[in-house]
Protein backbone atom coordinates (compact mmCIF):
# COMPACT_ATOMS: atom_id res chain seq x y z
CA UNK A 1 0.00 0.00 0.00
CA UNK A 2 1.28 3.39 -0.90
CA UNK A 3 2.09 5.73 1.97
CA UNK A 4 -0.52 8.33 1.16
CA UNK A 5 -3.16 5.62 0.88
CA UNK A 6 -2.37 4.37 4.37
CA UNK A 7 -2.61 7.89 5.74
CA UNK A 8 -5.92 8.37 3.98
CA UNK A 9 -7.21 5.10 5.44
CA UNK A 10 -6.02 5.91 8.93
CA UNK A 11 -7.94 9.14 8.69
CA UNK A 12 -11.13 7.73 7.19
CA UNK A 13 -11.48 4.68 9.45
CA UNK A 14 -11.94 6.57 12.75
CA UNK A 15 -14.02 9.23 11.02
CA UNK A 16 -16.55 6.65 9.87
CA UNK A 17 -16.34 5.09 13.33
CA UNK A 18 -17.31 8.44 14.87
CA UNK A 19 -20.22 8.96 12.48
CA UNK A 20 -21.53 5.43 13.11
CA UNK A 21 -21.10 5.92 16.86
CA UNK A 22 -23.41 8.93 16.69
CA UNK A 23 -25.75 7.23 14.22
CA UNK A 24 -26.30 4.43 16.76
CA UNK A 25 -27.82 6.83 19.24
CA UNK A 26 -29.64 8.72 16.56
CA UNK A 27 -31.26 5.63 15.07
CA UNK A 28 -32.27 4.43 18.53
CA UNK A 29 -34.06 7.74 18.98
CA UNK A 30 -35.62 8.07 15.54
CA UNK A 31 -36.55 4.51 14.55
CA UNK A 32 -39.57 3.92 16.73
CA UNK A 33 -39.88 0.20 16.04
CA UNK A 34 -36.49 -0.58 17.59
CA UNK A 35 -37.52 0.19 21.14
CA UNK A 36 -41.24 -0.48 20.95
CA UNK A 37 -42.19 -2.19 24.18
CA UNK A 38 -41.50 -4.95 25.00
CA UNK A 39 -38.81 -5.15 22.32
CA UNK A 40 -35.50 -3.45 22.96
CA UNK A 41 -33.27 -3.66 19.90
CA UNK A 42 -30.08 -1.62 19.94
CA UNK A 43 -28.39 -0.44 16.77
CA UNK A 44 -24.75 -1.51 17.04
CA UNK A 45 -23.19 -0.09 13.91
CA UNK A 46 -20.04 1.01 15.72
CA UNK A 47 -19.45 -2.61 16.65
CA UNK A 48 -20.33 -3.78 13.14
CA UNK A 49 -17.73 -1.41 11.67
CA UNK A 50 -15.11 -2.78 14.06
CA UNK A 51 -16.16 -6.27 12.94
CA UNK A 52 -15.68 -5.37 9.25
CA UNK A 53 -12.11 -4.32 10.02
CA UNK A 54 -11.38 -7.74 11.49
CA UNK A 55 -13.31 -9.67 8.86
CA UNK A 56 -11.51 -7.95 5.97
CA UNK A 57 -8.13 -8.13 7.70
CA UNK A 58 -7.24 -4.46 8.02
CA UNK A 59 -6.98 -4.28 11.82
CA UNK A 60 -3.21 -4.88 11.69
CA UNK A 61 -2.68 -1.74 9.62
CA UNK A 62 -4.35 0.46 12.21
CA UNK A 63 -3.89 1.33 15.87
CA UNK A 64 -7.00 -0.85 16.14
CA UNK A 65 -7.27 -1.44 19.89
CA UNK A 66 -6.54 2.22 20.60
CA UNK A 67 -9.64 3.07 18.58
CA UNK A 68 -11.61 0.33 20.35
CA UNK A 69 -10.72 1.66 23.79
CA UNK A 70 -11.18 5.33 22.80
CA UNK A 71 -14.62 4.73 21.36
CA UNK A 72 -15.51 2.46 24.29
CA UNK A 73 -14.75 5.30 26.69
CA UNK A 74 -16.61 7.79 24.51
CA UNK A 75 -19.59 5.41 24.45
CA UNK A 76 -19.58 5.16 28.23
CA UNK A 77 -19.28 8.89 28.78
CA UNK A 78 -21.79 10.02 26.18
CA UNK A 79 -24.46 7.35 26.40
CA UNK A 80 -24.45 6.12 29.98
CA UNK A 81 -22.34 8.35 32.22
CA UNK A 82 -21.09 5.20 33.95
CA UNK A 83 -17.52 4.34 33.02
CA UNK A 84 -16.19 0.90 32.19
CA UNK A 85 -19.04 -1.25 30.92
CA UNK A 86 -18.92 -0.55 27.22
CA UNK A 87 -15.17 -0.05 27.08
CA UNK A 88 -14.86 -3.60 28.36
CA UNK A 89 -17.68 -4.91 26.15
CA UNK A 90 -16.11 -3.43 22.99
CA UNK A 91 -12.68 -4.70 23.97
CA UNK A 92 -13.74 -8.24 24.83
CA UNK A 93 -16.08 -8.48 21.83
CA UNK A 94 -13.51 -7.37 19.27
CA UNK A 95 -10.70 -9.38 20.89
CA UNK A 96 -12.80 -12.55 20.71
CA UNK A 97 -13.67 -11.88 17.06
CA UNK A 98 -10.00 -11.34 16.19
CA UNK A 99 -8.95 -14.60 17.90
CA UNK A 100 -11.74 -16.56 16.20
CA UNK A 101 -11.24 -15.00 12.76
CA UNK A 102 -8.78 -17.72 11.51
CA UNK A 103 -11.57 -20.32 11.84
CA UNK A 104 -13.86 -18.38 9.51
CA UNK A 105 -13.53 -17.32 5.89
CA UNK A 106 -14.58 -14.33 3.83
CA UNK A 107 -17.98 -15.56 2.72
CA UNK A 108 -20.83 -13.45 4.02
CA UNK A 109 -22.60 -16.15 6.05
CA UNK A 110 -19.35 -17.12 7.70
CA UNK A 111 -18.67 -13.46 8.52
CA UNK A 112 -22.14 -12.91 9.92
CA UNK A 113 -21.72 -15.92 12.20
CA UNK A 114 -18.49 -14.38 13.53
CA UNK A 115 -20.35 -11.10 14.12
CA UNK A 116 -23.12 -12.99 15.92
CA UNK A 117 -20.58 -14.52 18.29
CA UNK A 118 -19.06 -11.07 18.88
CA UNK A 119 -22.50 -9.59 19.55
CA UNK A 120 -23.28 -12.37 22.02
CA UNK A 121 -20.09 -11.73 23.97
CA UNK A 122 -20.67 -7.96 23.90
CA UNK A 123 -24.22 -8.29 25.23
CA UNK A 124 -23.20 -10.86 27.82
CA UNK A 125 -20.60 -8.43 29.24
CA UNK A 126 -23.21 -5.67 29.48
CA UNK A 127 -25.62 -8.10 31.16
CA UNK A 128 -23.07 -9.02 33.81
CA UNK A 129 -22.09 -5.37 34.33
CA UNK A 130 -25.77 -4.51 34.72
CA UNK A 131 -26.10 -7.16 37.43
CA UNK A 132 -23.09 -5.66 39.17
CA UNK A 133 -24.64 -2.20 39.62
CA UNK A 134 -28.18 -3.49 40.09
CA UNK A 135 -29.43 -2.08 36.81
CA UNK A 136 -30.55 -5.43 35.45
CA UNK A 137 -33.81 -6.66 36.86
CA UNK A 138 -34.80 -8.42 33.66
CA UNK A 139 -34.86 -12.20 33.77
CA UNK A 140 -32.38 -14.02 31.55
CA UNK A 141 -35.16 -15.47 29.40
CA UNK A 142 -36.73 -12.05 28.81
CA UNK A 143 -33.25 -10.71 28.08
CA UNK A 144 -32.73 -13.31 25.37
CA UNK A 145 -36.20 -13.04 23.83
CA UNK A 146 -36.79 -9.28 23.96
CA UNK A 147 -33.27 -7.88 23.85
CA UNK A 148 -30.73 -10.26 22.41
CA UNK A 149 -32.79 -11.70 19.54
CA UNK A 150 -34.17 -8.43 18.10
CA UNK A 151 -30.76 -6.77 18.51
CA UNK A 152 -28.98 -9.61 16.72
CA UNK A 153 -31.60 -9.69 13.97
CA UNK A 154 -31.46 -5.96 13.29
CA UNK A 155 -27.68 -5.76 13.30
CA UNK A 156 -27.15 -8.89 11.21
CA UNK A 157 -29.52 -7.51 8.57
CA UNK A 158 -27.68 -4.17 8.55
CA UNK A 159 -24.30 -5.94 8.46
CA UNK A 160 -25.48 -8.13 5.55
CA UNK A 161 -26.68 -5.12 3.53
CA UNK A 162 -23.40 -3.26 3.94
CA UNK A 163 -21.15 -6.35 3.79
CA UNK A 164 -20.06 -6.08 0.15
CA UNK A 165 -19.95 -2.26 0.01
CA UNK A 166 -17.73 -2.30 3.12
CA UNK A 167 -15.54 -5.01 1.60
CA UNK A 168 -15.14 -2.93 -1.54
CA UNK A 169 -14.28 0.15 0.47
CA UNK A 170 -11.67 -1.66 2.55
CA UNK A 171 -10.09 -3.14 -0.57
CA UNK A 172 -9.91 0.24 -2.23
CA UNK A 173 -8.53 2.00 0.82
CA UNK A 174 -6.64 -0.78 2.62
CA UNK B 1 -0.48 -29.97 27.23
CA UNK B 2 -0.06 -26.41 26.08
CA UNK B 3 -1.11 -23.89 28.69
CA UNK B 4 -3.71 -21.47 27.40
CA UNK B 5 -2.93 -18.75 29.93
CA UNK B 6 0.37 -18.23 31.68
CA UNK B 7 0.14 -17.38 35.37
CA UNK B 8 1.17 -13.82 34.57
CA UNK B 9 -1.75 -13.42 32.20
CA UNK B 10 -4.11 -14.80 34.84
CA UNK B 11 -2.90 -12.27 37.40
CA UNK B 12 -3.17 -9.45 34.86
CA UNK B 13 -6.66 -10.54 33.89
CA UNK B 14 -7.77 -10.66 37.51
CA UNK B 15 -6.33 -7.23 38.29
CA UNK B 16 -7.91 -5.87 35.12
CA UNK B 17 -11.28 -7.38 36.01
CA UNK B 18 -11.18 -5.91 39.51
CA UNK B 19 -10.22 -2.50 38.15
CA UNK B 20 -13.05 -2.46 35.63
CA UNK B 21 -15.57 -3.68 38.22
CA UNK B 22 -14.38 -0.95 40.59
CA UNK B 23 -14.60 1.68 37.87
CA UNK B 24 -18.16 0.69 36.93
CA UNK B 25 -19.39 0.58 40.52
CA UNK B 26 -17.46 3.73 41.47
CA UNK B 27 -18.63 5.88 38.59
CA UNK B 28 -22.21 4.67 39.07
CA UNK B 29 -22.05 5.73 42.71
CA UNK B 30 -20.44 9.05 41.82
CA UNK B 31 -23.01 9.81 39.09
CA UNK B 32 -25.83 9.41 41.61
CA UNK B 33 -24.14 11.45 44.29
CA UNK B 34 -23.04 14.49 42.36
CA UNK B 35 -25.07 17.15 40.62
CA UNK B 36 -22.48 17.85 37.97
CA UNK B 37 -20.48 15.27 36.06
CA UNK B 38 -16.67 15.57 36.28
CA UNK B 39 -15.09 18.23 34.07
CA UNK B 40 -13.66 15.69 31.61
CA UNK B 41 -17.06 14.04 31.09
CA UNK B 42 -18.75 17.39 30.73
CA UNK B 43 -16.37 18.58 28.01
CA UNK B 44 -16.58 15.28 26.11
CA UNK B 45 -20.38 15.33 26.37
CA UNK B 46 -20.69 18.92 25.18
CA UNK B 47 -18.40 18.34 22.20
CA UNK B 48 -19.95 15.01 21.20
CA UNK B 49 -23.42 16.44 21.69
CA UNK B 50 -22.61 19.22 19.25
CA UNK B 51 -21.59 16.80 16.51
CA UNK B 52 -24.51 14.50 17.34
CA UNK B 53 -26.90 17.42 16.86
CA UNK B 54 -25.62 17.98 13.33
CA UNK B 55 -25.95 14.27 12.51
CA UNK B 56 -29.48 14.16 13.91
CA UNK B 57 -30.76 16.87 11.55
CA UNK B 58 -31.15 14.69 8.42
CA UNK B 59 -32.36 11.56 10.25
CA UNK B 60 -34.89 13.55 12.26
CA UNK B 61 -36.17 15.12 9.05
CA UNK B 62 -36.55 11.70 7.41
CA UNK B 63 -38.18 10.32 10.56
CA UNK B 64 -40.69 13.16 10.65
CA UNK B 65 -41.64 12.64 7.00
CA UNK B 66 -42.04 8.88 7.49
CA UNK B 67 -44.16 9.53 10.54
CA UNK B 68 -46.45 11.96 8.78
CA UNK B 69 -46.89 9.45 5.97
CA UNK B 70 -47.80 6.71 8.43
CA UNK B 71 -50.20 9.11 10.17
CA UNK B 72 -51.85 9.98 6.87
CA UNK B 73 -52.78 6.35 6.33
CA UNK B 74 -54.93 6.06 9.43
CA UNK B 75 -56.24 9.61 9.36
CA UNK B 76 -59.74 8.66 8.27
CA UNK B 77 -60.63 6.33 11.11
CA UNK B 78 -58.82 8.52 13.60
CA UNK B 79 -60.70 11.59 12.43
CA UNK B 80 -64.03 9.90 12.96
CA UNK B 81 -63.15 8.86 16.49
CA UNK B 82 -61.65 12.22 17.38
CA UNK B 83 -64.63 14.23 16.12
CA UNK B 84 -66.79 12.46 18.64
CA UNK B 85 -64.42 13.44 21.41
CA UNK B 86 -63.92 17.09 20.45
CA UNK B 87 -67.35 18.29 21.58
CA UNK B 88 -66.65 17.03 25.06
CA UNK B 89 -63.28 18.79 25.14
CA UNK B 90 -64.76 22.16 24.17
CA UNK B 91 -67.01 21.96 27.20
CA UNK B 92 -64.06 20.95 29.40
CA UNK B 93 -61.92 23.79 28.08
CA UNK B 94 -64.46 26.41 29.05
CA UNK B 95 -64.76 24.81 32.45
CA UNK B 96 -60.99 24.76 32.85
CA UNK B 97 -60.69 28.43 31.93
CA UNK B 98 -63.36 29.39 34.46
CA UNK B 99 -61.76 27.30 37.19
CA UNK B 100 -58.30 28.67 36.38
CA UNK B 101 -59.57 32.25 36.66
CA UNK B 102 -61.27 31.44 39.90
CA UNK B 103 -58.12 29.74 41.18
CA UNK B 104 -56.02 32.77 40.31
CA UNK B 105 -58.30 35.20 42.09
CA UNK B 106 -58.53 32.95 45.15
CA UNK B 107 -54.74 32.63 45.26
CA UNK B 108 -54.54 36.40 45.11
CA UNK B 109 -56.96 36.76 47.99
CA UNK B 110 -54.94 34.28 50.04
CA UNK B 111 -51.72 36.04 48.99
CA UNK B 112 -50.29 32.77 47.73
CA UNK B 113 -47.53 33.45 45.25
CA UNK B 114 -46.46 30.16 43.77
CA UNK B 115 -47.83 26.72 44.44
CA UNK B 116 -46.71 23.29 43.47
CA UNK B 117 -48.80 23.21 40.32
CA UNK B 118 -47.01 26.22 38.81
CA UNK B 119 -44.28 25.35 36.41
CA UNK B 120 -42.52 26.70 33.35
CA UNK B 121 -41.40 24.47 30.55
CA UNK B 122 -38.18 24.34 28.58
CA UNK B 123 -38.69 22.66 25.23
CA UNK B 124 -35.87 20.51 23.90
CA UNK B 125 -35.14 18.20 20.98
CA UNK B 126 -33.90 14.65 21.42
CA UNK B 127 -30.44 14.36 19.90
CA UNK B 128 -29.76 10.77 20.78
CA UNK B 129 -30.95 7.76 22.69
CA UNK B 130 -28.60 5.34 24.44
CA UNK B 131 -28.18 2.26 22.27
CA UNK B 132 -27.41 0.36 25.45
CA UNK B 133 -28.67 -2.69 27.26
CA UNK B 134 -29.89 -1.17 30.51
CA UNK B 135 -29.77 2.57 30.72
CA UNK B 136 -32.81 3.94 28.93
CA UNK B 137 -31.49 7.43 28.47
CA UNK B 138 -32.05 10.29 26.07
CA UNK B 139 -29.65 13.07 25.28
CA UNK B 140 -31.54 16.36 24.84
CA UNK B 141 -30.20 19.62 23.41
CA UNK B 142 -30.70 21.85 26.47
CA UNK B 143 -28.36 21.98 29.44
CA UNK B 144 -27.29 24.07 32.39
CA UNK B 145 -27.17 27.15 30.16
CA UNK B 146 -30.94 26.93 29.59
CA UNK B 147 -31.67 26.36 33.26
CA UNK B 148 -32.00 22.58 33.30
CA UNK B 149 -31.23 21.03 36.69
CA UNK B 150 -30.68 17.47 37.82
CA UNK B 151 -33.91 15.92 39.11
CA UNK B 152 -36.33 17.93 36.94
CA UNK B 153 -39.26 16.10 35.40
CA UNK B 154 -39.38 15.61 31.64
CA UNK B 155 -42.63 15.30 29.70
CA UNK B 156 -43.38 13.74 26.33
CA UNK B 157 -46.57 13.95 24.27
CA UNK B 158 -48.80 12.80 27.08
CA UNK B 159 -47.35 12.97 30.52
CA UNK B 160 -44.10 12.35 32.31
CA UNK B 161 -41.45 10.26 30.55
CA UNK B 162 -38.46 10.60 32.84
CA UNK B 163 -36.15 12.70 34.95
CA UNK B 164 -33.01 14.72 34.19
CA UNK B 165 -30.07 12.75 35.59
CA UNK B 166 -27.01 14.47 34.17
CA UNK B 167 -26.60 18.10 33.19
CA UNK B 168 -23.83 19.32 30.90
CA UNK B 169 -23.41 22.87 29.65
CA UNK B 170 -25.39 22.59 26.43
CA UNK B 171 -27.05 19.18 26.68
CA UNK B 172 -28.34 16.85 29.33
CA UNK B 173 -29.31 13.25 29.89
CA UNK B 174 -32.82 12.14 30.68
CA UNK B 175 -33.36 8.77 32.30
CA UNK B 176 -36.67 7.33 31.17
CA UNK B 177 -39.16 5.90 33.64
CA UNK B 178 -38.60 2.54 31.95
CA UNK B 179 -35.02 2.45 33.18
CA UNK B 180 -34.40 -0.64 35.24
CA UNK B 181 -31.72 0.82 37.52
CA UNK B 182 -32.48 0.62 41.19
CA UNK B 183 -33.49 4.15 42.08
CA UNK B 184 -33.83 6.23 38.96
CA UNK B 185 -37.61 6.37 38.76
CA UNK B 186 -38.59 7.25 42.30
CA UNK B 187 -41.24 9.81 41.47
CA UNK B 188 -43.65 11.05 44.14
CA UNK B 189 -47.13 10.24 42.84
CA UNK B 190 -50.80 10.49 43.74
CA UNK B 191 -53.50 8.05 42.75
CA UNK B 192 -56.68 9.95 41.98
CA UNK B 193 -59.18 7.41 43.25
CA UNK B 194 -62.96 7.65 43.32
CA UNK B 195 -62.96 8.32 47.04
CA UNK B 196 -59.92 10.42 47.81
CA UNK B 197 -56.26 10.50 46.86
CA UNK B 198 -53.50 8.09 47.83
CA UNK B 199 -49.92 9.35 47.94
CA UNK B 200 -46.79 7.32 47.42
CA UNK B 201 -43.73 6.88 45.27
CA UNK B 202 -42.92 4.76 42.29
CA UNK B 203 -40.81 1.98 43.75
CA UNK B 204 -39.77 0.01 40.72
CA UNK B 205 -40.18 -0.67 37.03
CA UNK B 206 -41.20 -4.19 36.15
CA UNK B 207 -39.19 -4.83 33.01
CA UNK B 208 -40.94 -8.12 32.27
CA UNK B 209 -44.44 -6.62 32.44
CA UNK B 210 -43.39 -3.16 31.21
CA UNK B 211 -45.28 -1.46 34.03
CA UNK B 212 -44.35 0.93 36.84
CA UNK B 213 -44.77 -0.44 40.35
CA UNK B 214 -45.95 1.30 43.52
CA UNK B 215 -45.88 -0.89 46.59
CA UNK B 216 -46.58 -0.70 50.34
CA UNK B 217 -49.99 0.92 50.08
CA UNK B 218 -52.36 0.50 53.01
CA UNK B 219 -55.00 -2.17 52.40
CA UNK B 220 -57.71 0.31 53.33
CA UNK B 221 -56.84 2.59 50.41
CA UNK B 222 -59.59 2.56 47.84
CA UNK B 223 -57.73 2.04 44.59
CA UNK B 224 -59.21 0.59 41.44
CA UNK B 225 -58.03 -0.49 38.04
CA UNK B 226 -58.20 2.40 35.60
CA UNK B 227 -57.62 5.17 38.18
CA UNK B 228 -55.44 8.04 37.01
CA UNK B 229 -51.99 8.52 38.48
CA UNK B 230 -50.35 11.97 38.56
CA UNK B 231 -47.22 13.41 40.16
CA UNK B 232 -47.82 14.71 43.67
CA UNK B 233 -45.10 17.35 43.73
CA UNK B 234 -44.03 16.33 47.22
CA UNK B 235 -40.28 16.61 47.41
CA UNK B 236 -37.74 17.15 44.67
CA UNK B 237 -38.03 19.34 41.62
CA UNK B 238 -41.12 17.67 40.14
CA UNK B 239 -44.23 19.87 40.05
CA UNK B 240 -47.57 18.35 40.94
CA UNK B 241 -50.24 17.38 38.46
CA UNK B 242 -48.19 15.84 35.64
CA UNK B 243 -49.87 12.76 34.19
CA UNK B 244 -48.00 9.53 34.90
CA UNK B 245 -50.46 6.90 33.70
CA UNK B 246 -53.33 4.62 34.57
CA UNK B 247 -53.53 1.74 37.00
CA UNK B 248 -53.26 -1.53 35.11
CA UNK B 249 -53.52 -3.94 38.02
CA UNK B 250 -54.04 -3.95 41.78
CA UNK B 251 -52.56 -6.84 43.75
CA UNK B 252 -51.64 -7.55 47.34
CA UNK B 253 -48.07 -8.25 48.43
CA UNK B 254 -47.03 -11.80 49.25
CA UNK B 255 -48.10 -11.52 52.93
CA UNK B 256 -51.42 -9.87 52.16
CA UNK B 257 -50.54 -6.93 54.39
CA UNK B 258 -50.39 -4.17 51.82
CA UNK B 259 -51.39 -3.42 48.28
CA UNK B 260 -49.13 -3.29 45.27
CA UNK B 261 -50.24 -1.55 42.11
CA UNK B 262 -49.01 -1.63 38.54
CA UNK B 263 -49.18 1.56 36.51
CA UNK B 264 -49.23 1.72 32.75
CA UNK B 265 -47.28 4.82 31.63
CA UNK B 266 -49.39 7.17 29.50
CA UNK B 267 -46.56 8.19 27.19
CA UNK B 268 -45.27 6.16 24.30
CA UNK B 269 -41.60 5.66 25.11
CA UNK B 270 -40.62 4.07 21.81
CA UNK B 271 -40.12 7.26 19.86
CA UNK B 272 -39.55 10.59 21.57
CA UNK B 273 -38.64 13.40 19.19
CA UNK B 274 -39.24 16.45 21.39
CA UNK B 275 -39.65 16.85 25.12
CA UNK B 276 -40.60 19.50 27.67
CA UNK B 277 -38.54 19.90 30.81
CA UNK B 278 -40.78 21.04 33.67
CA UNK B 279 -39.24 23.76 35.79
CA UNK B 280 -41.00 24.07 39.14
CA UNK B 281 -41.53 27.75 39.91
CA UNK B 282 -41.63 27.34 43.67
CA UNK B 283 -37.91 26.63 43.89
CA UNK B 284 -36.91 29.25 41.38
Amino acid sequence: MAGWQLIRFQFIFPLILLVLFLMDGNLAASLGFLMKEPIHAMPMMTFTWLFYAIQFGVEKKLPYYTYVVLFGILFDVFYTGILGTYTLAFLVGTFAMEKLRPYFDERMMSGLLLLLIGLMIYLFVTYVAGQLIGAANLSLLAFIVYLFMPTALFNLVVAAIFYYPAWGLFQRLG
Amino acid sequence: MRKIFSSRTVVLLMVGFLMVAGLIAGSNWWAKKTNNPPFFQRVVNDLTGGVAKIISIPTNAVGTRANSLANLLNTFSENKALKAKVDGYAQNKVKLQTVEDENRSLKKQLELKKTMTDYDTISAVTISRSPTTWNSQLVIDKGAKSGVKKGMAVMGDSGIIGMVTEVNTVNSKVTLISDTSEDTNRIAITVKGGSGDTNGIVTDYDADKKLLVMSSIANSANINKGDTVVTSGLGGLVPSGLLVGKIADVTTDSYGLSKKIYIEPSSDLSKIATVLVAKKEMDA
